[in-house]
C-alpha cells in the first residue's frame, strides 16, 4: 500500500519526477484529454513493465535499450490501432501525442532487477495512477480557466471572460510551472532537476 | 499551397516545436544549463531530424495497411535517427538519452499529420531542428541570467524554466498576428 501511495504523491511521475511534461503541457487543455492520455499511457506502461521485467534482464547490456524501445513501440502501435478502432475521436483529439507515448520517460524507465515482480508491478501501478491524477488535475484547471467548464460541463456563465491562454501551449507551460512550484512548496523542496 | 520554404520558415519561429507545439520540454530542462550543452544537443537533434526527414521521404510511397503501421514506421525512423545522429557527429550521447526527446519523433509524426510530401519532408524537420537549436540556446542564455535573480526556493529549477519558456512562447506567438 505504501508503494502505491508513493507513486501517487511522494514520487508522482509528473509533479515530482518530471516525467511526461510534454503531454502535461500540450494535451491537458481539457480534463477528458488528460484522462484519456493518462489511461492509455498507463496501459502501455503496465504492459511494458511486465514484459520488461522478464525479458530485459536476460539480454546483453548493449541490446537492452533497443529491445526496450522496440517493445514500447510495439505496444504503442497495438494500443493506437485498438483506440482508433474503438473511438477515432480520441485519436483525433490526442493527435501526435498518442504515438509519442513511445518516448515518454516514465514508460522507458529501467526496471529495478533487485525488486520482486509484485513490488515492481505495484510501483508501476502507483506511478500510473499518479500520472493519471496529474493529467486530470492539470486538465481540470486548464479547462476551467480556459473554457469555464470541467469535463465538458459548463460551470461559469458567459459574463466571466475565459482565460483562453490557459488552453494554449504557453499557458500550459506557465500553469505546469506554477503547479510544480506549489508541489515544491508543499514538499519544502526546490531547485532540484531529477534525472 | 504551402511550399518548402514556408514549412522551413514557419517551423523556426511561428510553429516552433518547443515553444508553440510543446515538444522537447525534457531537453529544455535538461540541456539548457549552459550554452555549450544546449548547442551540442540542438545540433545533434537538428542532424537527427534531417536524417529522419530523409528516411520518411524515402518511404513515403509505401502502401500502408493501416494508420497504426504508418505511425509505427515513423516511430522506428525516429529511433534510427536518434541512434545515428550522435555517431555521425562523433558525439557521446547515449541512444536511450536521445530517445527521450519527443521533439525528434514529434517532428516526424507531424510530417504525417500535415500531409507533407516530397522534398518538404526534409524542409519541415530541418526548420524544426533549427528552431529547436535556437530555442535551446536562447533558453540556456536566459538561465544564466536567472541564476543571478532572487527567485523563491519553490520556483527554482524546473518551475522557473517552464514559466520563462511560457513567457518566451507568448512573445513568439506575437509573430503570428
Amino acid at each position: 500500500m505504501k508503494t502505491l501511495w508513493e507513486g501517487l504523491f511522494k514520487r508522482n511521475p509528473v509533479f515530482v519526477l518530471l516525467f511526461g511534461l510534454v503531454p502535461a503541457v500540450a494535451i491537458t487543455t481539457t480534463a477528458i484529454n488528460g484522462w484519456f492520455l493518462g489511461v492509455i499511457t498507463s496501459v502501455i506502461f503496465l504492459l511494458t513493465t511486465v514484459i520488461n521485467y522478464f525479458v530485459i534482464p536476460r539480454l546483453w547490456e548493449s541490446l537492452r535499450p533497443v529491445v526496450k524501445i522496440a517493445i514500447v513501440i510495439l505496444f504503442t502501435v497495438v494500443i493506437y490501432t485498438i483506440v482508433l478502432e474503438i473511438n477515432p475521436q480520441v485519436v483525433a483529439s490526442l493527435g501526435i501525442f498518442l504515438p509519442l507515448i513511445a518516448v515518454n520517460a516514465m514508460v522507458l524507465q529501467d526496471p529495478d532487477e533487485n525488486k520482486t515482480f509484485g513490488l515492481h508491478l505495484l510501483e508501476a501501478l502507483g506511478q500510473s495512477l499518479g500520472f493519471i491524477l496529474a493529467m486530470v488535475v492539470l486538465g481540470i484547471i486548464r479547462e476551467f480557466l480556459g473554457y469555464g467548464a470541467v469535463f465538458g460541463y459548463q460551470i461559469t456563465n458567459a459574463s466571466l471572460a475565459p482565460l483562453s491562454l490557459a488552453t494554449s501551449v504557453p499557458g500550459g507551460m506557465i500553469i505546469v510551472g506554477l503547479a510544480l512550484a506549489i508541489v515544491n512548496k508543499v514538499r519544502d523542496r526546490g531547485g532540484e532537476l531529477h534525472d | 499551397m504551402t511550399n518548402g520554404w514556408d514549412f522551413f520558415a514557419q517551423t523556426i519561429i511561428t510553429g516552433n516545436l518547443v515553444l508553440v507545439q510543446g515538444l522537447g520540454i525534457y531537453a529544455l530542462i535538461k540541456y539548457t544549463d549552459n550554452v555549450k550543452t544546449a548547442a551540442k544537443n540542438g545540433l545533434t537533434t537538428l542532424v537527427a531530424m534531417g536524417i529522419g526527414g530523409l528516411l520518411v521521404w524515402m518511404f513515403e510511397n509505401l502502401m500502408f495497411v493501416s494508420l497504426g503501421v504508418k505511425t509505427g514506421l515513423y516511430l522506428i525512423i525516429g529511433v534510427v535517427a536518434a541512434f545515428s545522429a550522435p555517431r555521425i557527429l562523433g558525439m557521446r550521447i547515449s541512444f536511450q538519452e536521445n530517445m527521450y526527446q519527443s521533439a525528434l519523433v514529434g517532428s516526424l509524426l507531424l510530417l504525417g499529420t500535415e500531409g507533407v510530401v516530397a522534398a518538404n519532408n526534409l524542409s519541415l524537420p530541418l526548420g524544426a531542428g533549427l528552431g529547436y537549436l535556437l530555442t535551446l540556446v536562447v533558453m540556456a542564455t536566459l538561465r544564466k541570467r536567472l541564476e543571478l535573480a532572487p527567485i523563491p526556493k519553490a520556483l527554482k529549477g524546473a518551475p522557473i524554466i517552464l514559466i520563462t519558456a511560457g513567457l518566451l512562447a507568448i512573445a513568439l506567438l506575437g509573430f503570428r498576428f
